[in-house]
């Protein structure tokens, strides 16, 4: 008994707080003798006594007793480990948890790992690019990997010191990821890519400031620029360095992500996109709804539905022209984009024509009419870039004379028989 | 846009559609697309054709309902059009005969009381173009019947075999008839 009370005292002077050993003799005497109480349980029961008496944080004074050891990244062994942690935060990611106030990467000479700060940790908010000593914080394991958690037993202190990190100083604003070609890009990597926008979509979620298409000599590739990005809107046919973006796998296709981490510069060359255009050859079978005079949102460029932007609400829309058109070959169909360029040269019918034909008729149909009646039911080349399901049309021709020797061909083999 | 893919526009003569009396369908599912087999084998459930809107009448009782009968080289085709296809319907309505035509539609069969097969057109749409067009359909249409042909002389993609097996399909006659349609190209200046 005494020398229980003796390991409580000691362990309330390290806060400077002489307990006479009476008290603790007397109170663990009482638990132990008159209430059956077990030992152990007494002890800890004594100790948060007197805790709450000299109003010590439990957490403070738990964690001071079992100070857990120094240790470096690579060293991390065990899944429920406590461990001290001196190191960088090289970056700070999207939060995608309400429970969570802050996830991102550390990083010390040894190695980098994730982080995840909990709410309830109740920590002061981690600068990227600053060192600190994490104490008391958990290795938990998650899809195979070690990350670090910092709970409400964790605390942090901000170091004077810089934290060397593996391989140089990784930080992204002063490191970038590699330069790829879009058609080298792998999914689970971070890489730089340059390229022109062709293309913007119409999107419907709110926390995706923009998506389209990214091109460049050797491909096209999907990209989402999300609106916690803070990265300006991209321009149509503008060409950018997209710096450090990360690659994802969706559905069977490589896409790129634009996020906090991300940059982006805009460039003075003209990028060429795709050498590997498509051609196809068939007989104009549908135009579909969509198509004709429609009308985008001034910001995000999107097509507005009955005036409506999925982003920005009710906006006063720009007019523009295009065509969603499917050509058919009589073995295949094939989903074909036309842009307003191209539909003015196909169909001899200016954008601004076009909204006086609408405006005359008091209806946008009529222009969608014109279309079908200038085009149904005629034989067109198209060529351009496969995306998904469309040809992003480059060029659009018509048939203009008949394949003599094709016809002659036939002939003569029907003459044979 | 998983599982959808839109029927491709089928290229075939009049008188082989007219010759064609196998109609097939799934019979568990009432949305299943019907199908009509032709005697080289195509297996139309959408087709596309152009040629020269020589009739039209309408049929109707109480409302408007047209009919429309459009020629090439090889005989003609009837397309019906009612308040469904208020597009069709006005075209047919409007236009004035004789003019090259071009029609996506469905095929859909009909069979008499003596056991004939009918098959008509509904149009989904019906333009007026020019004889330019309507000869890049017939080189088409030619091109693809005779490949369907030797298909059905080779006897190894499966629609070739039903078709020979269901019609004993002479493809002498049906070279016959694509000769003619390619001969009638030659009298335009190619």
């Amino acid at each position: 008994m005494r020398q229980s009370a003796d390991s409580i005292r000691s362990r309330f002077l390290k806060f400077g707080i002489d307990v006479p050993i009476e008290d603790i003799e007397s109170r663990l005497e009482e638990l132990v003798a008159n209430f059956k109480v077990p030992s152990n349980e007494a002890q800890r029961s004594v100790t948060n006594y007197f805790l709450k008496k000299y109003s010590i944080p439990k957490n403070e004074f738990y964690v001071r007793q079992a100070e857990p050891q120094l240790t470096k990244i690579a060293d991390f062994s065990e899944n429920g480990q406590w461990t001290n942690l001196k190191a960088k935060v090289i970056q700070l990611w999207e939060n995608t948890h309400d429970s969570i106030s802050q996830v991102g990467l550390l990083g010390d000479e040894t190695g980098i790992i994730k982080f995840t700060e909990w709410k309830n940790a109740e920590l002061p908010k981690l600068e990227q690019g600053e060192s600190y000593l994490f104490r008391s914080v958990v290795i938990g394991e998650y899809n195979g990997r070690f990350q670090v958690q910092l709970n409400r037993n964790s605390s942090v202190e901000k170091l004077a010191e810089v934290i060397d990190v593996i391989g140089g100083d990784f930080t992204p604003i002063a490191r970038e990821s590699e330069l790829r070609n879009i058609s080298n890009l792998l999914g689970g990597q971070w890489a730089t890519v340059k390229g022109k926008v062709i293309q913007l979509w119409e999107n419907s979620h709110e926390s995706i400031e923009q998506a389209g298409l990214l091109g460049d000599p050797t491909g096209v590739i999907k990209f989402t620029n999300w609106v916690s990005s803070e990265i300006p809107y991209l321009e149509e046919g503008k060409n950018y360095v997209l710096k450090n973006v990360f690659v994802n796998e969706w559905g069977g296709k490589f896409q790129i992500q634009l996020s906090r981490s991300s940059s982006v510069e805009e460039l003075d060359e003209d990028i060429p996109v795709g050498t590997s255009t498509l051609n196809y050859f068939g007989a104009m079978g549908d135009i579909q709804t969509g198509s004709g005079l429609i009308k985008r949102c001034p910001e995000c460029k999107r097509a507005l539905i009955k005036g409506v932007c999925a982003e920005h609400g009710k906006v006063k829309g720009e007019y523009d022209l295009r065509i969603k058109a499917v050509l058919d070959s009589g073995i295949s169909t094939q989903d074909v984009l036309i842009n307003r360029e191209l539909t003015e040269e196909l169909v001899g019918l200016s954008l601004d024509s076009a909204i006086a034909m609408a405006a005359d008729a008091l209806d946008s149909g009529v222009v969608l009419d014109k279309l079908k009646h200038e085009l149904l039911g005629r034989y067109y080349n198209v060529s351009g870039h496969k995306f998904d399901r469309y040809i992003l049309a480059n060029s659009i021709t018509p048939m203009t004379s008949l394949n003599g020797e094709l016809i002659e061909e036939m002939l003569a083999e029907l003459e044979v028989d | 846009m998983a599982g959808f893919f839109r029927e491709v526009a089928r290229r075939v003569f009049s008188q082989e559609l007219k010759d064609s009396n196998l109609a097939s369908r799934d019979e568990n599912d009432q949305y299943a697309p019907q199908y009509v087999l032709t005697p080289t084998g195509a297996k139309v459930n959408r087709i596309f054709l152009v040629g020269t809107l020589i009739e039209k009448e309408d049929i109707g009782t109480d409302s408007e309902y047209w009919r429309g009968r459009i020629s090439d080289p090889t005989g003609s085709f009837l397309v019906y059009a009612g308040q469904y296809q208020p597009e069709a319907s006005q075209f047919l309505a409007d236009c004035e005969l004789p003019v090259f035509v071009a029609v996506v539609g469905k095929t859909s069969t009909y069979t008499t009381d003596d056991g004939n097969v009918l098959t008509s057109i509904r149009p989904e749409s019906i333009q007026q173009v020019d004889e330019l067009t309507r000869d890049l359909w017939v080189l088409d249409t030619a091109k693809q019947t005779l490949e369907r042909i030797r298909a059905v002389e080779a006897g190894e993609d499966p629609n070739s075999k039903l078709a020979k097996e269901h019609y004993f399909t002479d493809t002498d006659s049906y070279r016959v008839m694509v000769k003619k349609a390619l001969e009638s190209l030659k009298e335009s200046e190619y």
